[in-house]
């Protein structure tokens, strides 16, 4: 038996007319209304962290003070990635909780989690930064870029 | 490719459903339900393979069983080696994602038509090891598409024999790979749903049936979406209509979530045996498993995803 005669006969779909048939039943997600959860969720965090860092500014100078509000707010995210909360708040907040540094948090919290079984070295050191390697590089990478820009022209 | 089968029965099974989120259908009616994650194992991989032992051994306890077929969804199929080593039974291992059972049953099927002798089709699927080794990390907050299926958690199987029981095995056809140019490992069912249509398209011609000889005809985990377009695709592929067609996936979940249903190699013969058997209304159903043959690297390099399905046709009497 020829491979033409496996596969169905002539009326077999072309890759558009498969394309359109997928799009018929699929919708697209409403990203109107996620973005706006996301907006006031990932708002409620900045104001988080506008508080906190009001707090520390009594005891601390201004640099000092935005350090130590990135710290707590990753150990808030840590701490709710370790005990199996921040998946569940996340699917109401939608991403209002992944773009600030709660969702770095957690994206690191996770991948180590998930390698604790296969060990210190290969395990959790090799798979800490499996999601957040890319975040760290360009990151660095555009900071490089824009402080460069930045420092031309102003 | 089908081949019939004379004397291939399904006497008995053993079913384990190992995690009772969104209160799947069949919770009642399985051999055992547990909600265990680890099974008192230091990780999740370990704990699959024990689901697969207590489904096995309670089927040795009763037969004699001369050969073990059994397989996962997990990378070199771990689980399954690692439950055959605790067996000590002559073992094959396959693959072919989520529809590893049809698989299983087809290649003993094969083997004891004419040997008179017995053997076992195990599967196993595990929520976390899925969601770590196919998607994100387990505690990672990725927000779902409606299109994404969660895993189902568990063991089944089937025992193979040539003792007249009420499950005979008819029929088989092996389906062939396709790959449209479909490339989201998110949505699976779009990605099964032509390989699904052919295979059961290949079936009718080469037995020279209809869809209405069916009573039932029961898929793997083409999900909600998938299952329509599944529906549209043959439609289109033989200009006939099915009316008969239920989606293990899509009813698997009595709970309302974000999924479009439940997915992994359990599914299939969950449903089949614990909900669509308990039944009692079916006498000609016809079971095609789905499987959608992406890996990790395929889908980062954007390879379109290749699908394979089988189908068995089974006759039930009550």
């Amino acid at each position: 038996m020829n491979k033409k005669q496996l596969i169905a006969n002539n009326n077999d779909m072309n890759n558009e007319e498969y394309d359109k048939l997928i799009k018929k039943h699929i919708k697209e997600e409403n990203v109107l209304k996620n973005m706006i959860i996301s907006f006031f969720s990932g708002g409620l965090i900045g104001l988080l962290g506008e508080v906190l860092t009001n707090i520390f500014l009594k005891y601390n100078n201004l640099n000092d003070s935005y350090l130590m509000t990135f710290v707590v707010l990753i150990i808030i995210g840590s701490l709710l990635t370790g005990i199996g909360f921040f998946d569940k708040i996340l699917s109401v907040c939608k991403c209002g909780l992944i773009v600030p540094s709660t969702g770095f948090a957690n994206t690191m919290t996770s991948s180590a989690m998930d390698a604790r079984s296969e060990g210190f070295i290969k395990g959790i050191g090799a798979s800490i930064f499996k999601l957040t390697g890319s975040i760290i590089l360009y990151g660095i990478f555009f900071g490089i870029i824009f402080g460069f820009i930045r420092s031309m022209i102003l | 490719m089908t081949y019939k089968f004379r004397n291939v029965y399904i006497s008995d099974k053993c079913s384990l459903l190992a995690s009772t989120k969104y209160n799947p259908i069949v919770k009642e009616n399985v051999n055992k339900c547990i909600d265990d994650y680890y099974m008192n194992e230091k990780t999740i991989e370990i704990a699959e393979s024990k689901y697969q032992e207590y489904t096995i051994n309670e089927l040795i306890k009763k037969e004699r069983v001369d050969l073990l077929i059994s397989g996962d969804l997990q990378n070199q199929i771990l689980s399954s080696t690692l439950a055959s080593s605790k067996i000590g039974l002559p073992v094959l291992g396959i693959y072919s994602a989520c529809a590893t059972f049809v698989e299983g049953i087809i290649i003993g099927s094969m083997f004891i038509e004419r040997n008179k002798r017995n053997a076992i089709v195990t599967v196993s699927s595990h929520n976390l090891v899925s969601e770590k080794q196919f998607r994100f990390p387990v505690e990672y907050g990725a927000v779902r598409k409606s299109v994404n299926t969660c895993t189902a958690t568990g063991s089944v199987s089937a025992l193979l024999t040539n003792k007249k029981s009420n499950i005979k095995v008819e029929s088989a056809t092996i389906g062939v790979m396709i790959q449209t140019n479909h490339k989201d490992a998110n949505d699976m069912g779009s990605a099964m749903a032509p390989s699904c249509a052919t295979v059961l398209y290949n079936h009718l011609k080469e037995t020279n049936r209809g869809p209405s000889y069916y009573d039932l005809i029961l898929t793997g985990d083409l999900g909600i979406y998938g299952k329509e377009i599944m529906i549209d695709y043959f439609e289109k592929i033989s200009n006939q209509k099915l009316e008969n067609v239920i989606d293990s996936g899509s009813i698997f979940y009595k709970d309302k979530n974000v999924y479009a249903g439940a997915s992994g190699p359990v599914c299939l013969p969950l449903i089949f045996f614990d909900y669509i058997l308990k039944q009692k209304k079916y006498n000609k159903i016809l079971l095609i498993g789905t499987g959608s043959m992406h890996s990790v690297i395929s889908s980062n390099q954007k390879v379109e995803i290749p699908s394979v399905s089988h189908a068995i046709s089974l006759e039930v009497k009550y």
